[in-house]
């Protein structure tokens, strides 16, 4: 496998922790546009605590993901109290903060003679654990990719338990939900802290696998991606978003031959998919019908 | 069972609730009726919690509610169904009776071990009987959106009773029902009486309420005018001015 291929792989995988993030807040009815705030507190948070800490990386992830999670749930009380456009745009605000206070974080201490750790909008160079462990780029590839797998599979599980079908319940209509017995405020909450701790598990991810980060990373675009593939892909299963960020992904390096205009090209495919099928390619009808022919052949 | 005490609830200057005292007692049946705009809708939201009290105060089982959320008041035992048949049309028909299982002691069933004790098989029984009761068996893995419209309404009947409500809110649950489905309806309700369930009936279909209630009150502008059995009702010149539309 070349470098470029690998490096294309990762990323999908990296971004698909992104994409179920921004899928669980849809759906529980919540278009959030800052999940890419959590990637970035994973990706610091694991860069410091692996680089300047010695601290090894499965450790270091789960604490990341301890933090995305309280992170998330500190955003969430005051936004999950707004209402659509207002929790939308609040959501991009508290990102957009987030994504400031990583450009004042100046955090280097010395590390075998170098200076190491965040320094401001320079960005946080030599995050390195994994090349100091001798693991090779298709090596972490596979343990991107198994650690994904255990996502996808506890999700597709969660939604067919009575708690996903309360999730969507509650995304679909959350005054018929209350009025149903379900505390909305709180499982809004819940579902808002675990999309954080996934977030800030592909964020701890990313940083290690590109041993740089900077701000920038972390900046609304990302956010709009986020969202993108999970609507693209579809809101019917959990599979549905990582067929967004392989599309997405793949679309983008598939229109370079259209040069400076594949931008355009790329938001226009986008916009003509969201009016023929506003909740993704797999969908919760199509879903439906897939599962239900399913069990009628058993 | 249940006691509405000055109860009030007004919308800017309009006082859509004013005053209201009634009683329901244990296993009762009383019918809420009034002409269109009356507040009777506005009642059943006040009892369910969907909007805070003007004035007054709610006591449901001798404990005054008035401050609790929506969600608790039905984990207390307070279930309803709503006039504009509102269900989860994205999930199927089992789906929306599973979601609706949030009486306490369901709640306490899904505990982390008392969930392999028996707690999910008892659970999924319940739902068979449900069905049976509300004749949707052989529609549990349609999507709600796909039921016609007399499934539809038997099915937020039977949603309202997966919470094993010790009162049941009714909010016009005859509109739209051609007489047989009325006929089924008055049955079910009835069968209900007999296991124990108190109802808050709101209705404009005076067969059903002839047929099944213990006991009338009638509303207008948002007051009690006259309260009674249905015989005395319907005997009764205020409320005929009012409503049933006769000659005083
Ligand atoms: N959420 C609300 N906001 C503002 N006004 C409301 C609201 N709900 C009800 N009202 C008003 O309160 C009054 C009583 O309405 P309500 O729905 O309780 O009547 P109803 O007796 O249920 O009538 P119907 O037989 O038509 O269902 C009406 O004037 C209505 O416009
Ligand atoms: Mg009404």
């Amino acid at each position: 496998m070349d470098d470029f291929t690998l490096g294309l792989l990762t990323n999908v995988g990296l971004f698909s922790f992104l994409a179920l993030s921004a899928y669980l807040l849809l759906l529980a009815g919540e278009m959030s546009f800052g999940q890419q705030a959590f990637f970035g507190v994973g990706a610091y948070a694991g860069g410091i605590l692996t680089t300047l800490y010695g601290v090894p990386l499965p450790l270091a992830a789960l604490a990341a993901m301890g933090l995305g999670a309280l992170a998330a749930f500190l955003v969430g009380l005051p936004t999950l109290r707004l209402k659509g456009l207002y929790f939308a745009m609040a959501t991009l605000a508290a990102a957009e903060i987030a994504r400031l206070l990583f450009e004042l974080l100046h955090f280097q201490r010395e590390i075998e003679g170098e200076l190491a750790g965040p320094d401001g909008t320079q960005g946080f160079r030599g995050i390195r654990w994994i090349f100091e462990q001798g693991i090779e780029a298709q090596e972490f590839l596979l343990l991107t990719y198994a650690l994904l797998a255990l996502v996808l599979a506890a999700l597709l599980l969660v939604e067919r338990s009575r708690l996903g079908v309360t999730l969507r319940s509650v995304g679909e209509d959350p005054e018929l939900a209350a009025a149903l017995g379900v505390n909305v405020n709180r499982f809004k909450l819940g579902v808002a802290a675990s999309a954080g701790a996934l977030a800030a598990l592909g964020g701890v991810l990313f940083a290690h696998h590109n041993t740089f980060i900077e701000p920038r990373n972390f900046d609304i675009m990302l956010g709009v991606h986020s969202l993108a593939y999970a609507l693209i892909g579809g809101l019917g299963t959990a599979l549905g978003p990582l067929l967004g960020v392989a599309l997405d992904i793949g679309v983008l390096e598939g229109s370079r031959i259209f040069g400076g205009a594949r931008m355009i090209v790329f938001g226009g495919l986008v916009a003509v998919l969201l009016v023929l099928r506003p909740r993704g390619l797999l969908d919760e009808a199509l879903v439906h019908c897939i599962t239900s022919r399913a069990l009628q052949r058993r | 069972m249940l006691d509405l005490k000055g109860v009030a609830r007004y919308f800017g200057g309009v006082r859509a609730v004013d005053g209201l005292e009634l009683t329901v007692g244990d296993g009762e049946i009383v019918a809420l009726i009034g002409p269109n705009g009356s507040g009777k809708s506005t009642t059943v939201n006040l009892i369910a919690g969907v909007f805070p009290l003007s004035a007054g105060a709610i006591y449901f089982r001798g404990e005054d509610i008035g401050g609790l959320p929506t969600h608790r008041r039905l984990q207390a035992g307070i279930a309803r169904t709503f006039q504009n048949i509102r269900l989860f049309g994205q999930l199927t028909v089992w789906q929306n009776l599973w979601v609706a299982q949030n009486a306490l002691e369901d709640r306490a069933r899904r505990g982390f071990f008392a969930r392999w004790l028996g707690g999910r098989a008892r659970a999924r029984e319940e739902i068979f009987q449900l069905l049976e009761f509300s004749a949707l068996a052989h529609k549990q893995d349609e999507l709600a959106a796909n039921l016609a419209f007399g499934e539809q309404r038997r099915l937020e009947l039977a949603r309202a009773l997966a919470s094993k409500p010790k009162l049941l809110l009714l909010d016009e649950p005859a509109a739209g029902m051609n007489s047989e489905e009325i006929g089924q309806l008055r049955e079910r309700i009835l069968s209900l009486r007999q296991r124990g369930v108190t109802i808050l009936l709101i209705e404009h279909v005076m067969e059903l309420v002839m047929g099944v209630a213990d006991r009338i009150a009638v509303l207008n502008f948002g007051q009690k005018i006259a309260e009674g059995a249905p015989a005395e009702i319907q005997a009764d010149a205020a409320v005929r001015r009012a409503y049933l539309g006769g000659e005083a």
